[in-house]
């Protein structure tokens, strides 16, 4: 345990020795156990993703109904249940607990015991935290469809299930750190640290917004200023950990080389952690509120620059020299869309998060577009990324149809394209019209109409990709996935895939 | 389906679900590559050159529009600290207590009083009376008081012009005393008027004496009242010991204003 007991050994020169003049056995070894490791995480992985895919389908029909409302309010509008003001919230919440923290939960468990080096002992506890969790979930969209909903962006689920939702957390949590823990090996790799930041950074932020709104209430417009802190926070300091931490994870592995820099990967995790706490407060841009507050906030997201382009270049020059990879490889191109989004979404951020900009583009649905970015293009494609990597380790099979995987990529890739783009654009024109004195509000709203309708056509081509990888999945789970030796390429092989060997 | 038959599966055998044998392993991790391993590139130059541009443009960022990082600035870009008159009045004195009489009252009457009778002190022609030069704002404060306390309707004549179309409201539920006679010494002081301080206890006195008063005065009630009738409190008030803001209201008078 003394540090000083601990052999100095250079990142990665002993291992790959050991393993480049040894004999075949060590290979062998190393097979076995991760063989082991992936039927140890087999259970509480799969019951995370199919309960991450059942909402994430739930909440594609409650986000098709939102934004179909917005067009055609009087659909359903005489069921109270299903009101506008109960079905965003409704969509989000699950969206954002029940599917993109559930899938990141079970790719993180994956990863942990993958980098760890280690088995995942008592399955069953992790089993009861995700049932805790789904019930969690499932309370707190019951509560706010029947108007329990707290109002606040994000926490809107009624604190009865907040509570389940910290108690499946903590089962959880404690869970990733024991394994932590007992991990073997000497290297910590990137990974890890995101994902350990992320397991340390979740409860901190929906602790604190908790506590701050509903335990010991902060006065007036103080709480806004704590709901928007603790959305920014949670997609970045959660999701966006998660995400960036299985990009550091899938791309090196399915290419094979090694990561591209250990300094660019330590500047970027250390000033992601340093200036993405900062943010939030700039989605409150001439709110009541203290103008430094605003200002130090848009100042972090103009620094949260220097961790993105570190990691995009990090990425980036990992890649060079592959990128024909992504032809083939599923998991590949699901997760370098990912973090290329993760740039644009950033840089997004930082534009629309200046004073002069937010002007036009707050209290729009640019804003909307904004979060799609983080949580979709980035977060949730990233995740589909590493669902198409671990599933056909723990089932035994490889996917089944090559064309549904490429349907999948590119119904949600022309899906969140179009929808970012409407909404974006759609943003600046009802700012524009807002701003304008001359117009009526009720012109400002007429603007956005036919942006409102295409972002309904792009939420159409979702829905469909989801249903696709519903049933793929569901294919999977139920072994009639294929038997071969070889991956589901997206197109048919050839030399340099082979070559590869995905 | 027919990849999935019996046949194939057995030829395969290496799927880690039929197996006993551990060392049989899934073909997926079969073929796995190595867990990712991480280089040792160093930094390049434009990567330091793109840092070093984020942190000037958000540290100017933060420079420009911090509202000088005080508590209840809500304008980005600043500017002086909040404006006291503690310069003016001279030393001591809470913050709260700095504004003289005439000052509290110019706040109140562009909240209550500016829209009839506007900022500038000079009515409406036809509507509403100026108070500006006007007989009864100048002369006694008793009418005055009468008018503010209980309101005022049917026509009157000011400086010559009638008016009448309007109808004062009684104030006598919405401001307090304090209020009442913040405004009037304002009033009595403002757009070149001459009239001397109207303090509290003098519109509180008032108040009680029409209580029973029903309705809003009319010119022939004002007009029975003495034109330099005083309020009850009596004319010694502003020299009252004890009395704050009437000390600190004499010097007020001297403001040259327009």
């Amino acid at each position: 345990m003394n540090p000083a007991d601990v052999p100095l050994i250079a990142p990665d020169t002993a291992p790959i020795a050991t393993a480049v003049d040894s004999d075949v056995t060590i290979h062998d070894v190393e097979r076995v156990e991760r063989a082991l490791i992936d039927a140890s995480t087999r259970l509480p992985v799969l019951f995370f993703y199919g309960s991450a895919i059942f909402w994430l389908l739930l909440g594609t029909l409650l986000a098709g109904f939102t934004s179909f409302k917005l067009h055609s309010p009087e659909l359903l509008s005489d069921v109270s249940f299903l009101t506008w003001g109960r079905v965003r919230p409704a969509h989000m919440n699950v969206m954002v607990y029940g599917w993109a923290s559930m899938a990141g939960i079970g790719t993180a468990i994956w990863l942990m015991a993958r980098l760890c080096r280690t088995t995942l002992r008592h399955p069953l506890l992790l089993i009861g935290g995700a049932a805790f969790w789904n019930l969690g979930v499932l309370l707190g969209v019951g509560g706010i469809l029947v108007g329990d909903s707290t109002g606040y962006e994000w926490l809107e689920f009624p604190p009865y299930a907040a509570i389940v939702l910290f108690v499946a957390y903590s089962l959880v949590v404690s869970w990733a750190l024991l394994m932590f823990r007992f991990r073997r090996g000497d290297n910590i790799y990137i990974t890890q640290w995101y994902l350990l930041g992320a397991f340390l950074w979740f409860p901190w932020v929906y602790g604190a917004a908790q506590i701050m709104l509903f335990v010991v209430p902060v006065q007036g417009v103080m709480q806004e200023a704590v709901t928007w802190w603790f959305a920014n926070n949670l997609l970045f300091l959660w999701f966006g950990a998660i995400g960036l931490g299985t990009a550091y994870y899938m791309i090196p592995k399915v290419i094979g080389r090694p990561v591209y820099s250990y300094h660019l990967a330590a500047i970027g995790f250390w000033t992601y952690a340093l200036f993405a706490s900062w943010t939030g407060m700039q989605r409150l841009v001439d709110g009541p509120f203290p103008a430094w507050m605003i200002t130090a906030s848009i100042a972090a997201t103009i620094l949260t620059i220097i961790p993105v382009a570190t990691v995009g270049l990090n990425h980036h020059m990992t890649m060079r020299g592959y990128f024909g990879l992504l032809r083939y490889s599923p998991t590949l191109r699901f997760t370098v869309f990912g973090a290329i989004s993760y740039t644009v979404f950033s840089l997004v951020g930082v534009l629309i998060s200046l004073r002069s900009i937010a002007r036009y583009t707050q209290f729009t649905e640019a804003s909307i577009a904004y979060s799609h970015m983080g949580l979709y293009a980035f977060f949730t494609m990233v995740m589909f990324g590493s669902m198409y990597y671990i599933v056909p380790r723990l089932v035994g099979r490889e996917w089944r149809y090559a064309s549904l995987i490429k349907l999948h990529f590119w119904s949600s890739t022309y899906g969140v394209g179009l929808m970012v783009l409407m909404l974006l654009v759609g943003g600046f024109a009802q700012g524009s019209s807002m701003n304008d004195p001359s117009l009526a509000f009720s012109e400002s709203t007429q603007t956005i109409l036919p942006y409102l309708r295409g972002r309904s056509v792009s939420g159409l081509l979702l829905t469909v990709a989801h249903f696709i990888f519903a049933f793929h999945f569901g294919l999977m789970l139920f072994g009639l996935g294929r038997t071969a030796s070889v991956p589901t390429f997206l197109n048919p092989k050839e030399e340099e895939a082979l070559e590869a060997r995905l | 389906m027919n990849e999935n038959s019996p046949k194939r599966r057995v030829r395969q055998g290496m799927d880690y679900g039929e197996t006993e044998d551990v060392q049989q392993v899934h073909a997926a991790i079969q073929r796995e590559k190595r867990e990712p391993r991480v280089g040792l590139e160093p930094l390049s130059l434009w990567l330091i050159a793109i840092y070093g541009l984020a942190i000037f443009f958000g540290g100017a960022y933060l420079g420009r529009y911090s509202g000088n990082f005080s508590g209840d600035g809500l304008d980005p870009l600043g500017g002086a600290p909040r404006p006291t008159k503690s310069g003016a009045t001279g030393p001591g004195g809470a913050q709260t207590a700095e504004l003289s009489p005439a000052d509290r009252g110019k706040k109140i009457f562009s909240a209550n009083c500016a829209t009839c009778h506007q900022m500038s002190g000079t009515g409406v022609a036809g509507q509403y009376p100026p108070l500006a030069g006007s007989e009864y704002v100048n002369g006694g404060t008793r009418r005055l008081g009468m008018i503010v306390l209980k309101g005022l309707q049917g026509p009157l004549t000011v400086k010559g012009a009638t008016f009448g179309t309007a109808v004062m409201q009684p104030w006598e539920k919405t401001l307090t005393d304090a209020k009442i006679s913040d405004v009037l010494t304002f009033i009595r002081q403002e757009w070149g008027n001459k009239g001397g301080p109207v303090s509290p206890q003098q519109i509180a006195a008032l108040r009680k004496e029409l209580a029973n008063h029903p309705d809003s005065f009319t010119e022939p009630d004002l007009k029975a009242v003495p034109e330099d009738a005083e309020l009850p409190g009596g004319e010694p008030a502003a020299t009252k010991p004890g009395e704050p803001p009437n000390p600190a209201a004499s010097p007020a008078p001297s403001q040259p204003k327009a």
